[in-house]
């Protein structure tokens, strides 16, 4: 191609969700140049409510607290609540982005429809505007990839899901109580989505049933007046032990919650941290009034009627499938991340073997909040650039020690289920403890980078 | 230079699970009209001022908020809580440095642009501490109180002022008196100021006898001192500014107050022309 538009040294980062914003704000802090590309009309990714790829619902609200799910250099405002609504972190990403000078670096309605390899690890870029129509293709020194892996609807295959005669919806498609609002619903799945909205169901639909293939610990978002995950926090800071902090969230549970039995659950076939956490405490409520009906996995499915497993059945006139999501990168050959089936495997969860300028940020699910992790991926993966500018022999020699670690998992000494849920599961602060001292060795390479500081200036 | 272990920055360990309580903040600002929602409209970035012990937003009021504002600078200076007219004076006696970092980031994340920070005595300790975690367009210290920790000063309190130094360790506010902070002021105006002075949090002042390791930092450094200032010594000043490896800028003539004592238009104008310069 004759008219690609060279961009140099910049680095091109695909979505605007917080993990490209915190990507594009950390390159251009350490003074490399860099183009944001946002499919949609707006910044902030899943929590930009009126995209098409926006999965968030209007009663969603944060399953973590302010503390960690806040990027450390921009807290949210402390007139926040402790769990803020999608709308106040729509607005938050804002104001980072206008704080940061941002918006000259995104590009919005462009979408990232190719991102191919040329000569010399670099990559051709190629935007459609949304609006005309018409692609441009540019040319960069490396890519950061954020599109978010929430987005991507994973539904299942049941027997007898043709002969349905009722909806079928996926979470995806679920925005509000009006789907379900005096039916007969079937939610479908117990994450944090499904126990969301079994629980709005319960309160607008006629009857709800939410199928689930074992036993959770469903956390409440406080206990003993004081927000859970600060607890969890709070444990870890004092370098608890694994069992002990399970004995002790356990006990909570107990003490708080009771026996999820006595409410018609099913006990968890599993130990604590060996799941994603579940945080919500109206689910056990609505399951103590009845409006909730726990059911386990559907066994087969024929017209009005589904069958579960322990032979029981119910008519249903809506199935909300909130079964997750799978990673999809449309605009890119999947080779280049080191799939495993349908999953790519990377060193640190954001660099792939195959290539060392392609770097990917946001495939995690931490066992807390999130962009903490957001804030200190970009910082790693900018610094990383920066050195790659500086010093390339260095840069290769750092990449190359942090690829031979590929699909080394974080995991807090506990095994996840196996469920393409946890695919990209990690344990907060253990990860965040690999970045810090990939962090510290990529400076001690470069200490111009770390700034020799003002002196440099 | 103690030899410290640094610090984490990406392991904040107690702000995730025992986070600062919020309190009621005074921010004092002079804006041109319109520059919130046009921050580019002025070529100037703005300037967040954060005073020092026992001091509030009132004291950049008086003289420099005004003088920087005409030469075209958007200006805020915020009341670390307990002071001023910020809430928070009942639990001053459970307040943290860290809790002074928490209210300058607030009104940091209130700006549209990335503001120079310019912290006065222990409000450049502080300001030194929100540039660990936040990069500003600039970083101006002026007569800083010392990195490497008070400590050392207290046998000289003790000899000079027993009293004062006995009233420290048992918690009270460091008095400080017209002749300490101001070298050219008229005793009215000076005895106006030092009545404006309050309380200071007994541990943020424990904290500030502790060394802090801190920097480096990627934005420009400025450190401003004066040999006639009598809370902060020369030595303070030199070590700060080696910790950045910046030379400091000496200022004869001034006292510690150096936004209020007589000549504050010699003070401000160094640091303006920095900012222009550098940031």
């Amino acid at each position: 191609m004759n008219d690609v538009v060279d961009r140099g040294g910049a680095w091109a980062v695909v979505g605007a969700g917080p993990h490209g914003l915190s990507a594009l704000k950390n390159l251009l802090e350490l003074g490399l140049d860099a183009d944001g590309f946002e499919r949609d009309t707006d910044l902030g990714g899943n929590w930009n409510f009126h995209a098409e790829n926006s999965r968030v619902y209007e009663s969603t609200h944060l399953i973590s607290t302010k503390p960690f799910t806040q990027f450390p250099d921009f807290p949210m405002p402390d007139a926040y609540p402790d769990y803020p609504s999608h709308w106040q972190v729509h607005r938050y990403f804002r104001s980072y982005a206008e704080h940061f000078g941002l918006l000259d670096h995104l590009a919005f309605n462009s979408e990232v429809v190719s991102v191919t390899p040329v000569a010399g690890e670099r990559w051709d870029v190629t935007v459609r505007d949304r609006e005309s129509g018409v692609e441009t293709t540019r040319q960069y020194a490396g890519v950061v990839i954020a599109n978010g892996h929430n987005w991507w609807p994973k539904i299942p295959q049941y027997p007898g899901q043709d002969t349905f005669t009722g909806e079928i919806k996926h979470s995806a498609d679920y925005k509000s109580a009006d789907v379900v609002r005096g039916k007969r619903v079937l939610v479908v799945g117990a994450g944090n989505t499904g126990c969301d909205v079994a629980v709005e169901s319960a309160q607008n639909a006629k009857e709800t049933f939410h199928s689930t293939r074992r036993g959770y610990y469903y956390n409440p978002k406080y206990a003993f007046g004081r927000p859970s995950d600060q607890t969890a926090d709070l444990l870890l800071a004092l370098r608890l032990p694994l069992a002990l902090r399970r004995v002790m969230f356990k006990s909570v549970l107990r003490l708080t919650v009771g026996d999820f039995e006595k409410f018609g659950l099913r006990k968890p076939d599993h130990e604590f941290f060996e799941t994603h956490p579940i945080v919500n405490q109206q689910l056990v409520y609505y399951v103590g009034h009845g409006d909730i009906q726990p059911k386990p996995d559907i066994d087969r499915l024929d017209g009005s009627t589904v069958y579960f497993e322990d032979g029981t059945s119910a008519e249903i006139d809506v199935i909300v499938f909130c079964t997750g999501y799978l990673a999809h990168f449309p605009f890119l050959d999947d080779s280049y991340l080191n799939p495993e089936g349908d999953h790519p495997v990377l060193a640190r969860q954001i660099f792939t073997p195959a290539t060392p300028t392609l770097a990917v940020s946001g495939l995690i699910q931490p066992d807390s909040g999130q962009w903490t992790i957001a804030h200190w991926q970009g910082m790693l993966i900018a610094t990383y650039a920066a050195l790659r500018a500086q010093d390339p022999v260095a840069a290769q020699r750092f990449y190359d020690a942090i690829v031979s670690e590929t699909g080394v998992r974080f995991t807090g000494g506990a095994e996840y289920k196996d469920s393409t849920r946890h695919y990209y599961e990690i344990a907060h602060q253990e990860y965040l403890r690999a970045i810090e001292r990939d962090l510290q060795r990529l400076e001690s390479m470069a200490p111009a980078i770390s700034g020799s500081l003002a002196a440099a200036r | 230079m103690s030899r410290l272990r640094r610090p984490s920055k990406v392991m904040r360990m107690w702000d995730w699970s025992v986070p600062p309580t919020s309190a009621h903040r005074e921010v004092l600002s002079i804006v041109p009209e319109g520059w919130i929602d046009e921050p580019r409209a002025t070529r100037k970035p703005p300037i967040l001022f954060v005073h020092g012990l026992a001091h509030g937003a009132w004291c950049w009021r008086e003289q420099w908020m005004p003088a920087a504002a005409e030469r075209g600078f958007p200006v805020y200076a915020v009341s670390l809580r307990g002071h001023g007219d910020s809430g928070g004076r009942k639990r001053l006696g459970r307040t943290l440095l860290r809790h002074y970092v928490h209210d300058v980031m607030q009104t940091i994340t209130e700006l549209p642009q990335q503001p120079v920070l310019v912290g006065h005595s222990m409000g450049a300790l502080v300001s030194q501490l929100v540039a660990d975690r936040y990069q500003p367009r600039g970083l101006a210290l002026l007569t800083p109180a010392p990195i490497q920790g008070a400590a050392y000063e207290l046998p000289k309190l003790i000899r000079k002022r027993p009293l004062d130094a006995l009233k420290v360790v048992a918690g009270g506010t460091l008095p400080l008196r017209s002749e300490q902070l101001f070298t050219g002021l008229d005793e009215t105006t000076a005895a106006r100021y030092v009545d404006r002075l309050g309380r200071e949090s007994p541990w943020a002042q424990y904290e500030l006898l502790i060394p802090h390791r801190i920097g480096p930092v990627r934005c420009p450094v400025l450190v401003v001192g004066t040999p006639d200032d009598r809370v902060v010594d020369e030595k303070a000043v030199e070590v700060t500014a080696a910790a950045y490896g910046v030379d400091p800028v000496w200022l004869p003539g001034i006292g510690h107050d150096l936004m209020l004592d007589g000549g504050w238009e010699k003070a401000l104008s160094v640091v303006l022309d920095w900012i222009d310069e550098r940031c």
